[in-house]
């Protein structure tokens, strides 16, 4: 029960690997506020699917690219709660299109849900997180920040912004004892990546060193690893989860 | 409404906690970058506490215009301009700027700012009975 006591916020919880998340953590004892945006009833499923489980979990519906909500929200937690432990910024869409007819529209909202979401809800945490003198931020970024993917130059923007902010942040909050950590995974079982898996399945498996797309679950054992004190000594990195994928080479 | 003996007692408590101090380092005259230590995110902190005991808003910024001190219209060459002096004194009027402008070098800024100075900043914020 690594997480008895500690109270969560999960963007993106409904979800795919943010649902996993969101799943790890009340099973070991977390209290946890799922955001959600469109899918309710995604979240009521996993309200109820948690229903016996150890920690407690509640669903908020926002969108993450609302500044002003991101602070409303972490404010009525506190009230709640008196503390925030853990943020795990998962919120993330895909919008893809080669450059020469992506819209700005298109680019507008990748960047702002992903990035911009992010933002939103590390600087709603950050004052309650120093003043409490620790916490822990886990954002979710990707392998396509660093390798490159025909039609994902918003994406990729996007999750390069996440390891920038990453970094950045968490050498600013160390002193106060608040750990910022990414998960980079690759390709996932989600059903943000089920286009492309289904344009290029086997393709992409053999790519993979592992010979297998990653499930949900295999990424949220490690935000769950960097949101404990098992990660006591790390912060500002990115972790690759991706079977392999990374490693290039023959 | 507080007196100015609470002022400082809630002061001094804040910047117990924000920079790990001893609270008998926490005298009107010590300097909070020079005396107590203090860092560029502590003063973020120590506005987060001073808003906190006082159940006051600061605009960030005002306590500490770092905004000025990294504005090319009002620094040159490591100094703070003439404007930027005078910018400073309309935005800081709790702070004594005078041993300051003989010398106004960017870098020595952060070493201006008294316990005092914030004593007068937040009274400047609350009503003070006497």
């Amino acid at each position: 029960m690594r997480f008895e006591g500690k109270k969560a916020i999960v963007t993106g919880g409904s979800r795919g690997i943010g649902r996993a998340c969101v799943v790890r953590l009340v099973r070991e004892g977390a209290a946890v506020a799922v955001v959600y945006h469109q899918n309710r009833q995604a979240a009521e499923q996993l309200l109820a699917e948690l229903s016996d489980a150890r920690g407690s979990v509640c669903a908020i519906q926002a969108d993450v690219r609302d500044y002003q909500r991101a602070a409303e929200i972490v404010d009525q937690l506190l009230q709640q709660w008196q503390r925030i432990d853990i943020l795990v910024n998962s919120a993330g869409i895909i919008q893809d299109g080669l450059m020469g007819a992506m819209t700005p529209e298109q680019w507008r909202d990748v960047v702002e849900t992903n990035l911009f979401g992010t933002y939103n809800y590390c600087r709603a945490v950050t004052q309650p997180m120093m003043m409490q003198r620790g916490g822990v931020i886990v954002n979710l970024s990707s392998t396509a920040a660093e390798f490159a993917s025909r039609g994902q130059v918003n994406y990729a923007a996007s999750k390069g912004g996440i390891n920038g902010l990453t970094r950045a942040l968490a050498k600013e909050l160390a002193a106060r004892n608040i750990r910022v950590n990414a998960v980079a995974p690759g390709m996932i079982e989600t059903d943000m990546s089920q286009v492309v898996r289904g344009l290029a399945g086997d393709q992409i498996r053999n790519a993979i060193p592992l010979r297998r797309i990653g499930k949900p679950e295999e990424v949220a054992a490690v935000v769950a690893f960097l949101a404990s004190d098992d990660a006591a000594y790390l912060t500002g990195q990115v972790i690759r989860v991706d079977g392999g994928l990374s490693l290039g080479g023959y | 409404m507080p007196t100015r003996e609470e002022v400082f007692a809630k002061i001094k408590n804040a910047l117990v906690e924000a920079l790990g101090v001893e609270e008998d380092e926490v005298v009107p005259e010590a300097t909070l970058v020079g005396d107590l230590g203090a860092e560029s995110i502590d003063f973020l902190d120590i506005v987060f506490r001073l808003e906190k005991a006082f159940d006051i808003k600061i605009p960030r910024g005002e306590l500490f215009p770092e905004d000025v001190l990294t504005n090319p219209q009002y620094v040159q060459d490591g100094k703070v301009t003439p404007a930027g002096l005078a910018e400073l004194r309309r935005r800081m009027p709790f702070a004594n700027l005078e041993k300051f402008e003989q010398n106004p070098v960017v870098q020595d800024f952060g070493n201006l700012l008294t316990v005092a100075d914030m004593c007068r900043f937040v009274e400047s914020k609350v009503e003070i009975t006497d």
